[in-house]
């Protein structure tokens, strides 16, 4: 819960690690948009390249009547592209098309994660850009990517929870398929993603060349499992579930407590922390069995011990338990909910607090690291739709008044 | 190519292996009895040993392997000299070496300094919110499984150690990268806070139904479950009632709202499971995937050992195992990338003797150290 920011010195207030690094980000919803994010704050200058005729449309998927903030940027949608550029291009139209290929050709990254096949027919693949700007590390991101059986597949989250065997080994044995109530796997692919786009402008520096960088997002999330999975292909069977169980720790899960869906976990993890918990129970007759005396025979009597100590916490507030045990030396953690998280600055560090609109504080996802030379881009909101339409095509690629007029004219900057 | 010293953890120990995937090279300093990665099961084959841990044997693939007692000052000197040729060092804070001497004596060296509070990791996942977005409705909250999330803390690690690395490459000067595992395990539920910051509603666990919009989840079918997911579109929807031909769902236009999805959330899913329970896994999924609708078989990591998409992608790599003969190896997302192979985890120790002779110890020296128990 330590805070990294909270340690960063003041002398962190040098140039980003990504400064002068140009980013032509096509992504949409969440992990393009994720890894993107990462970069800005890393320094980069993201463009991201919108279209009015087709929004991203994060954050559409909650809508809520009582929201007070900012409407033309839903919520998550400035969470997940704070402090990123704006530019709207049909991508419909051939001069649009045109002054992509001329952006391309001078920026250092392009990330995307449209399924397989959409940028080629926008003309806008590796391939067609690469001659351009052989220096140009193009990212994609589809949920199989480009190649192999499944490179046609549309896959979003829950379908990489299912397809990877995550759901198949979160849980205990005989539970159904249990997933966790987040994009996680739009966060894995975001950081893959972005740990490869480093090692490229790495590589880059001493070749001279980009690259194509053709991510999986089902790849970034089974190499997680990869020990799983390679116990699987070894042995021939699919991993043990083991719930909140640990092959060394015993007892170890999560207990019901008194109040309405309260929970608290512990973790027994050597004898003497057994004593506490023996201790912390008021020394029941149950929990002098020879039996439970050591580890082996806690791991035997594992559902015996479960059942006994749940008949404790479930008298008792998490608090309780919580306090109990930690006092009696036991590893122990109530079950905290989001609101809890959230409403304690020590568990929710990284959720930084800024205004927008001004006099509108929202809460805005920060870095989980930092650096004590390089600085980091300060966490920031969101741009308006097209913002910085104009301003780019005439920094980027030199575009002149009379040239964009004629581009407004001929409605392809929308 | 850098040379990366590992003296990482299980929360960090992912971004180690990412760096040997990109073809780092990367040398795990382990004491000379095996650290804990090397005892956690699941193992391979018969054998319960230092050797045959499914964790060492994928996170250690590709690196090499120097046993050290680091609390030895001999111990401690060797890691010294290692430090002085290396390019970056990842460990848990406070540094197991003195940091100020040895970036003063080197200073194109990155340290990545890990801010580690999740050990026993159950407690650290319940603090971090998680635990509460993970199982059931109503039921006992579970972990994740595999250890994923600290694949995900580890991937963290390894964004901001190849940062650092870039500005090294850039500047000739190494930093300290300093990484929060408490925050990197927060900043994995953004869009629960989100929800919470703009509507006050806390996410809660929603077990294998209606995970992030109103159609989602993993339906029992004939012979297994089977995944779908359908966006918050009208068009998704209209798609899925074209295949699903349920006249009763049908006769519901408004349906098409994703709003109207959720506020009937239960109903809907209810039927679905009905209908597809009619129906098989393979057929379900090659279907809704004609009709360009986000479905998926849920699988075990044993239906993917031999998965056609992750071979042809040269994910899983035919080796030659010296114990389990032929084999197909994840490589990694990463290594997969650039068509690379990576080699088989380092037995313990396995480079020691290589690794004092790049650093000029000579055979002599190299004896003592042996026979004191140092390396």
């Amino acid at each position: 819960m330590t805070s990294v920011a909270s340690q960063a010195p003041a002398t962190a207030t040098g140039r980003t690690p990504l400064e002068g690094i140009r980013v032509l980000d096509f992504s949409h919803i969440l992990a393009g948009p994720f890894c993107t994010r990462m970069l800005a704050d890393l320094g980069a200058e993201v463009l991201k390249v919108e279209s009015s005729t087709r929004m991203d449309r994060t954050g559409v998927t909650r809508p809520d009547p009582n929201f007070k903030g900012r409407v033309d940027r839903p919520p998550s949608f400035v969470n997940t592209n704070r402090n990123k550029k704006s530019i709207t291009l049909n991508l419909k139209a051939e001069p649009a098309r045109e002054v992509t290929k001329r952006l391309a050709s001078v920026a250092d990254v392009i990330v995307e994660n449209f399924s397989a096949g959409v940028m080629g027919r926008l003309g806008l693949d590796y391939k067609d850009l690469e001659p351009l700007n052989p220096g140009l590390i193009y990212v994609s991101m589809a949920g199989y990517g480009h190649t192999g059986p499944r490179r046609d597949w549309t896959s979003m989250n829950m379908n990489l929870q299912a397809y990877t065997g995550l759901m198949m080994v979160t849980g205990a044995e005989g539970d159904p398929p249990t997933c966790i109530s987040s994009s996680w796997n739009d966060y894995i692919g975001g950081l893959h993603a972005t740990f490869g786009i480093l090692n490229a402008l790495t590589e880059r520096r001493v070749t001279g060349k980009g690259a194509n960088l053709d991510l999986a997002q089902f790849e970034a999330s089974v190499s997680t499992l990869g020990p799983m999975l390679l116990a699987s292909a070894i042995n021939g069977v699919p991993p043990a579930r083991l719930g909140n169980r640990s092959t060394d720790s015993a007892p170890q899960g999560c207990y019901r407590c008194a109040g309405k869906d309260d929970w608290c976990v512990l973790t027994v993890r050597n004898d003497d922390e057994w004593r506490g918990l023996v201790a912390a129970m008021g020394n029941p007759s149950w929990a002098s069995d020879e039996r439970f005396s050591d580890v082996t025979g806690r791991l035997r009597h594992h559902d015996e011990i479960d059942k006994n100590i749940e008949a404790w916490t479930s008298q008792l507030s998490n608090v309780e338990v919580e306090g109990r045990l930690r006092k009696a030396g036991v590893p122990a953690e109530r079950m905290r909910r989001i609101k809890d998280v959230m409403d304690d600055p020590a568990t929710s560090s990284v959720y930084k607090t800024i205004e927008d609109p001004p006099g509108h504080p929202i809460r805005i996802t920060g870095s989980p690291f930092d650096f004590s030379s390089s600085a980091l881009t300060p966490v920031g909101t969101a741009a308006v739709l097209g913002a910085d339409t104009h301003s780019t095509l005439r920094e980027w690629i030199g575009l002149s008044e009379d040239e964009l007029r004629s581009l407004d004219e001929q409605g392809v900057l929308v | 190519m850098s040379r990366v010293i590992d003296l990482t953890g299980l929360s960090a120990i992912y971004a180690t292996r990412l760096l040997a995937e990109v073809g780092h090279d990367v040398i795990r300093v382990e004491p000379r009895s095996g650290d804990a990665i090397r005892r956690m099961g699941p193992y391979l084959g018969e054998k319960q040993d230092l050797e045959h841990g499914a964790f060492h044997q994928f996170l250690n693939a590709g690196k090499r392997s120097l046993t050290l007692d680091t609390s030895s000052p001999s111990g401690r000197r060797i890691l010294d000299d290692l430090l002085q040729t290396a390019d970056v060092v990842v460990a848990n804070s406070p540094m197991p070496f003195d940091e100020a001497a040895i970036t003063a004596a080197n200073p194109r060296l990155v340290v990545t300094s890990v801010v580690d509070d999740s050990d026993p990791d159950i407690c650290a996942y319940a603090r971090s919110g998680l635990l509460s977005l993970t199982g059931h409705p109503d039921e006992r909250p579970t972990l994740m499984g595999g250890r994923v999330y600290y694949a995900a803390t580890g991937a963290f690690i390894g964004v901001a150690t190849a940062a650092a690395l870039l500005v090294a490459q850039q500047t000739g000067m190494g930093q300290t990268a300093r990484v929060s595992v408490a925050e990197c395990l927060q900043a994995l539920f953004e869009q629960a806070m989100v929800t919470y910051a703009s509507t006050g509603k806390s996410t809660e666990r929603r077990g294998y139904r209606g995970a992030i919009s109103a159609v989602s989840g993993a339906f029992p079918c004939a012979d297994g479950y089977w995944m779908v997911s359908l966006s918050s579109s009208a068009d998704n929807w209209h798609r899925f009632m074209d295949w699903m031909q349920d006249p009763v769902l049908a006769a519901e236009p408004e349906l098409a709202d994703e709003a109207e999805r959720n506020a009937k959330r239960d109903y809907i899913l209810d039927r679905i499971a009905t209908w597809a329970g009619k129906h098989k896994k393979d057929e379900l999924v090659a279907e809704s995937q004609a009709r360009h609708i986000p479905s998926a078989p849920v699988t075990t990591p044993l239906d993917l050992a031999r998965d056609p998409q992750l071979i042809d992608r040269g994910f899983l790599q035919k080796v030659d195992h010296p114990e389990f003969g032929e084999t197909l190896f994840p490589v990694g997302a990463i290594a997969s990338l650039r068509g690379g192979k990576v080699a088989m985890a380092p037995s313990l120790g396995q480079h020691t003797i290589e690794i004092l002779e790049e650093l000029g110890y000579g055979p002599s020296d190299r004896r003592a150290l042996l026979e004191s128990g140092v390396v």
